[in-house]
């Protein structure tokens, strides 16, 4: 089997340092500390259960890992105007996982197997090595119960799997300084006063403002400093903080159906967030397409033609079509299956057109300036991460995986990693979509406008952005002939899926929109995804067929006579 | 975070109250003026809720989609919670948050979309803005009002149609009492100052005495601080703002035999502020005792299934009491298809013995210098607080009572409860036994063994501490309660030593427990606590003396199957783990 990955070196993340002075001062180190208290407890009570941890008459563990994740948090939420929550916390978790067996066949149950335990933020070390010693012992009694109940299982099955239950990796060390909370709580939850009450002031929205049915905004910050260390010797520690701001409006139309219009934005500093400013503008803007929205029609019956893909909305289409798919996850026990979702058998087969090349680069920490909350240097089974070639003139070439091998990758590739208090699983770092052919905005008009054309149409669609499951917010009917644009409401898409990834793209641009956001279906992993805007010969559009809601009862307290 | 509703500050009052309780209400709460900035809020957003509801559009001909009442009752609360184990702190939080619960009814007080099932239909809660921004408030009332009317609104025409498919009710008394508004404007609790820094070296400090045990395989101590006041609105024209601080120390350990029972003890210390906790040495005291009934109890022999002869301790009694008593005469469970009604038809009737009296009166703040949970001035409907006399000399008198009227009773007796969230029903205060039949306790004691031996047995129980199980008072499951005994003792006739045992709960059926009590000690005790229910978790009390029961059902506890920890904890381990496991 060919390898298509380089491995990167702890010199070539200190090369990006030097290149990048927006990045935070990185500076791994691969010493471990003797003056941190809570590697200490770890190391001790590790040091005792690998030594002593026995069960009479049972297996010794084979494999014992420790976490502690300290999490400093802090989240305040804005509603019309004025602050209605708010929370500050400083916590401390332990996790253990006990294998039992060998690497070849152990106890793990691929549900992800660890005990969970609070523990104390302080650094006092009896406290947090009696966490460990309650957590490892509850986890290496779990282990020798779930290895009797697997291997019992295993013997109904006529084949066994022919990989193995846990990957041979090399231990690593690798220290970063521990992270910080810096941010100015008070100034921030004016800030989100402030978003959230612009539309009483809006001189712009008119009378409009009453018609408002919500207005959030909110701020949250979440620092993360992680241990790890395991028997095989590797030692982590790394620091993850993500800062992030959010605002939403919605209203309803005349006919009852929601309406609804958000923003939000995530990075490393809070200084990197976007200004007051640049936020007012946005939101702004916002409640004007809210505006727009509630007077604009509903979609006209039904469509199917091309359909052209801002950044913004091509990057929502890769985050629910495409990336979960790339990521490796072991099928059912018994099955022959290599992995689990859509490309379960796409291995070196064609899932895009071959112009478009994809790339998994957790090392890559920035995108023109922009900071990228999906890059780390060691992944969260203490395993460098690596910079894949997922994709290649439209093949599958890699999958991202953690230490659970399937078959065909006996190895992790540095993909495996870890929500908050969760198992670690496969999942995507940095992943960057890219034409070999990238078309500038021109080029990409006279496209469309020749596959209208070519299919008979009068009009081609338009999506701006996209909300949940891929149902377009602003999405535009173009005319063929003089390129007018009419904003339309309640469409949903019909044959957006994988096999239209394959072959209904014909051509892709020369942008890039960064999405960074936290992938809360896997528990709020930070996770970046790097986009083209993307032209579809043929997707089919329609009317939604929501219930459609009654209008409030009775009209809101109203801003505008004020 | 659940917010409970609390009980109330010694700073009321024009309730009589006896020299000596006065004097016992040492620590009362710092207070402030209450925010009448949201009350004036309130009320206009209400009344332009009640004024436009229903009455614009197509529904302005039919009258029927009014509401005919709304309240709004906002919990403002400012709370604290420190936890420490083995030596260091485990979580330290503070928060203030605001939440209101939207009451809206449509029909009239005979039917409306509260009847039979459907109460929850009239309540819900959302996030208040925590400063006095008043377009925050108003649009974020209207929000949730308008959410409620939608509610409201399709229940009721439901209710409308069951009424007239189903079979007639037992009980049709109507769905909501008519009451007069009340008017008190209490003023609001000064949120304790509370410093972090100091509690937290204290109850780390505390916390490390467990170090000493190596079989504690688990403790912690907290504290926690709720400092709520309330305030409600409705459209009847109610006014009411009410204090509630609330502060406690909670103190808990636990192990596990050899043979995989969990065991654990547990002790509150409850006060109105941080002050009136108590003082490092009747912790360090209540420590170290409970950790040494812990070890005790780890090695103590497992119960053998026992029916005989039994005293309760004041606080066993009290809990005891509280489940298989209080719950059963809660207003509501005398009504309603589901509800096994134990007590409904025995109003007037003999239900307990006559030297026995059941009162619950949340308008004493303490006990004997103990401040007390279930403590209130207006319940969550905004009625003011009664003494009720449940129970006279063993007769059944009344029930616990909210504005929903039962067939005996129109009116609430000022003991509608809920936590936020959730519509109040009636729901015990400071529940408190009182007896004419009592004897000195070691008087109670010599009677345990002169009746053990009466009915031919070794031994009589003593059960010193219990915790709350649970009480199942509904038709379709057997009437049966399930408390969870602590400290259970074997007191032997032939004169040995009394002897720990474990792995005991008790069992019975109400009725058939409740007659069997003989005589009763002659101190009360108080046991303070949460009580969760259908209106959700609210601080109650119970005060009871000890008491000799002549016959009380125990059996086998259900064992855990788990061992215990495989290696000794931390800094219990002197072994330097160069020897090879065996």
């Amino acid at each position: 089997m060919m390898s298509h990955f380089k491995i990167r070196t702890a010199l070539f993340a200190a090369a990006l340092l030097v290149v990048s002075p927006l990045l935070l001062a990185q500076n791994a180190s691969t010493t471990i500390p003797t003056d941190d208290p809570v590697l200490k407890a770890m190391q001790m009570e590790l040091a005792r259960s690998q030594a002593k941890l026995q069960l009479p008459g049972q297996l010794k563990p084979y494999f014992i890992q420790y976490r502690v994740e300290d999490l400093d948090s802090y989240d305040a939420r804005a509603d019309f105007g004025a602050v209605s929550q708010e929370h500050a916390n400083h916590q401390r978790a332990v996790r253990v996982e006990v294998r039992v067996g060998d690497y070849n066949r152990d106890s793990s149950t691929g549900r992800g197997d660890g005990t969970l335990v609070l523990t104390s933020p302080d650094n006092n070390i009896d406290a947090l090595r009696f966490s460990l010693w309650n957590a490892t012992d509850m986890a290496y009694k779990s282990a020798v119960q779930q290895y009797t109940n697997k291997l019992a299982k295993l013997k109904g099955f006529e084949v066994p799997p022919s990989y193995d239950d846990f990957s041979h990796e090399k231990p690593v060390i690798h220290i970063e300084p521990l992270a910080h909370m810096d941010y100015d709580r008070e100034a921030w939850k004016k800030r989100i006063e402030h978003t959230s009450g612009l539309f009483l002031h809006d001189a712009e929205l008119g009378s409009f403002a009453d018609q408002i049915q919500y207005s959030i905004s909110s701020v949250s910050a979440q620092v993360l400093n992680r241990y790890t260390i395991n028997t095989e010797g590797s030692v982590v520690r790394e620091s993850r903080p993500i800062y992030r701001v959010t605002a939403g409006v919605g209203t309803q139309a005349d006919d009852g159906m929601h309406l609804d219009r958000s923003y939000g934005a995530s990075a490393l500093t809070a200084s990197a967030l976007d200004s007051a400013a640049v936020v007012d503008k946005k939101v702004g803007e916002l409640l004007i397409a809210l505006r727009d929205l509630s007077n604009a029609p509903v979609v006209s019956e039904q469509y199917y033609g091309p359909v052209f893909f801002t950044g913004d909305a091509a990057s929502d289409i890769f985050t629910e079509l495409f990336a979960p798919n790339v990521e490796a996850d072991r099928p059912d026990l018994g099955t022959t299956a290599r992995t689990q979702g859509e490309y379960t058998s796409s291995y070196k087969q064609r899932v895009l057109p071959n112009f478009l090349n994809v790339v998994d680069d957790p090392t890559l920490k920035t995108w023109q300036g922009k900071q990228l909350i999906g890059a780390y240097e060691v992944d969260d089974e203490a395993v460098p991460a690596q910079k894949l070639d997922v994709v290649a003139h439209g093949l599958l070439q890699n999958y991202d995986i953690c230490r659970e091998p399937v078959r065909d990758f006996p190895q992790s590739n540095g993909h495996g990693r870890a929500a908050i208090a969760a198992a670690s699983r496969s999942l995507v770092g940095v992943l960057v979509v890219r034409s070999s052919a990238p078309q500038s905005k021109q080029a990409m008009q006279q496209k469309l406008i020749s596959e209208a054309k070519d299919a008979g149409l009068d009009s081609y669609y338009v999506a701006d952005t996209l909300g949940s499951q891929l149902a377009p917010r602003m999405l535009y009917r173009v005319n063929v002939a003089d390129g007018k644009r009419e904003l339309v409401r309640g469409a949903v898409f019909d044959e957006l899926d994988q096999r239209s990834l394959r072959t209904e793209i014909t051509a892709a641009g020369d942008d890039a929109y960064v999405d960074n956001f936290l992938d809360n279906e896997h528990g709020d992993v930070p996770v970046t995804i790097i986009a083209p805007s993307l032209l579809f010969q043929e997707i089919g559009v329609k009317r939604a067929t929501e219930e459609q809601q009654k209008l409030p009862y009775y009209p809101p307290p109203s801003v505008v006579a004020k | 975070m659940p917010i409970r509703k609390l009980c109330m500050t010694a700073a009321v009052f024009f309730l009589a109250a006896s020299p000596a309780l006065l004097l016992a209400e040492a620590n009362a709460a710092a207070s402030q003026p209450a925010d009448t900035v949201l009350l004036d809020a309130m009320k206009k957003e209400l009344h332009r809720a009640m004024t436009t509801l229903g009455k614009t559009g197509s529904d302005a001909a039919n009258p029927a989609m009014t509401p005919y009442f709304m309240s709004y009752d906002v919990a403002d609360a400012w709370t604290t919670s420190i936890t420490a184990q083995y030596g260091a702190v485990l979580n330290s939080e503070q928060g203030h948050s605001r939440d209101v619960d939207v009451q809206v009814r449509i029909g009239d007080p005979k039917l409306d979309n509260t009847h039979g099932t459907h109460r929850s239909s009239a309540i819900n809660s959302v996030t208040l803005p925590l400063a006095d921004d008043i377009p925050a408030i108003e649009h974020t009332l209207w929000w949730a009002t308008n959410r409620g009317y939608g509610n409201a609104l399709a229940t009721y025409l439901t209710v409308k149609t069951e009424t007239q498919v189903r079979a007639k009710e037992e009980d049709t008394s109507p769905d909501f009492s008519i009451t007069p508004p009340v008017t008190s404007i209490e003023p609001a609790v000064k949120p304790a100052t509370v410093d972090r820094k100091l509690w937290e070296e204290k109850l780390s400090r505390l916390s490390g005495i467990f170090k000493q045990y190596p079989h504690v395989f688990s403790s912690s101590i907290s504290m926690s601080v709720q400092d709520e006041t309330d305030y409600l609105v409705s459209s009847e024209g109610s006014v009411v703002t009410t204090p509630y601080p609330l502060t406690r120390l909670i103190i808990f350990c636990s192990t596990r035999a050899d043979d995989g029972m969990d065991l654990y003890r547990e002790e509150t210390f409850e006060a109105r502020t941080p002050d009136g906790l108590p003082d490092d040495a009747t912790i360090t005291a209540t420590i170290n005792r409970l950790a040494r009934e812990l070890e005790a109890l780890r090695v103590a022999p497992v119960t053998q299934p026992f029916n005989g002869p039994a005293i309760l301790s004041g606080r066993a009694a009290a809990v005891f009491f509280h489940e298989v008593l209080g719950h059963r005469l809660e207003g509501q469970r005398q009504r309603g298809d589901e509800e096994g009604q134990t007590f409904t038809k025995d109003l007037g009737k003999q239900i307990l013995p006559l030297f026995l009296s059941v009162s619950d009166n949340p308008t004493l703040a303490s006990f004997n210098g103990i401040a007390l949970s279930g403590h209130y001035s207006h319940d969550d409907e905004g009625q003011p607080a009664r003494d009720v006399d449940l129970i006279q000399n063993g007769v059944l008198k009344t029930f616990l009572m909210s504005r929903q009227p039962i067939a005996s009773f129109a009116d609430s007796n000022g003991h509608g409860r809920a936590q936020t969230g959730y519509m109040p029903t009636g729901r015990q205060g400071n529940l408190i036994v009182s007896s004419t039949n009592q004897v000195p306790d070691a008087k109670l004691r010599q009677m345990l063994i002169d009746e053990a031996k009466k009915q031919g047995k070794p031994y009589g129980l003593f059960f010193e501490d219990i915790s709350s199980g649970f009480a199942v008072t509904t038709r379709r499951s057997p009437q049966a309660y399930s408390v969870v005994p602590l400290m259970v003792y074997r007191v032997y006739v032939d004169g040995r030593p009394d002897e720990l045992v474990r792995g005991v709960s008790i069992v019975g059926t109400p009725l058939a427990s409740l007659n069997r009590i003989v005589v009763t000690g002659d101190k009360q005790d108080v046991f303070n606590g949460d009580c969760g229910a259908e209106s959700g978790s609210i601080p109650v009390s119970a005060i009871a003396p000890a008491m000799l029961v002549s016959e009380m059902e125990t059996q086998k506890q259900a064992q855990g199957t788990a061992k215990p920890p495989i290696l000794p904890p931390p800094a219990a381990d002197n072994s330097t783990g160069k020897e090879s496991a065996k």
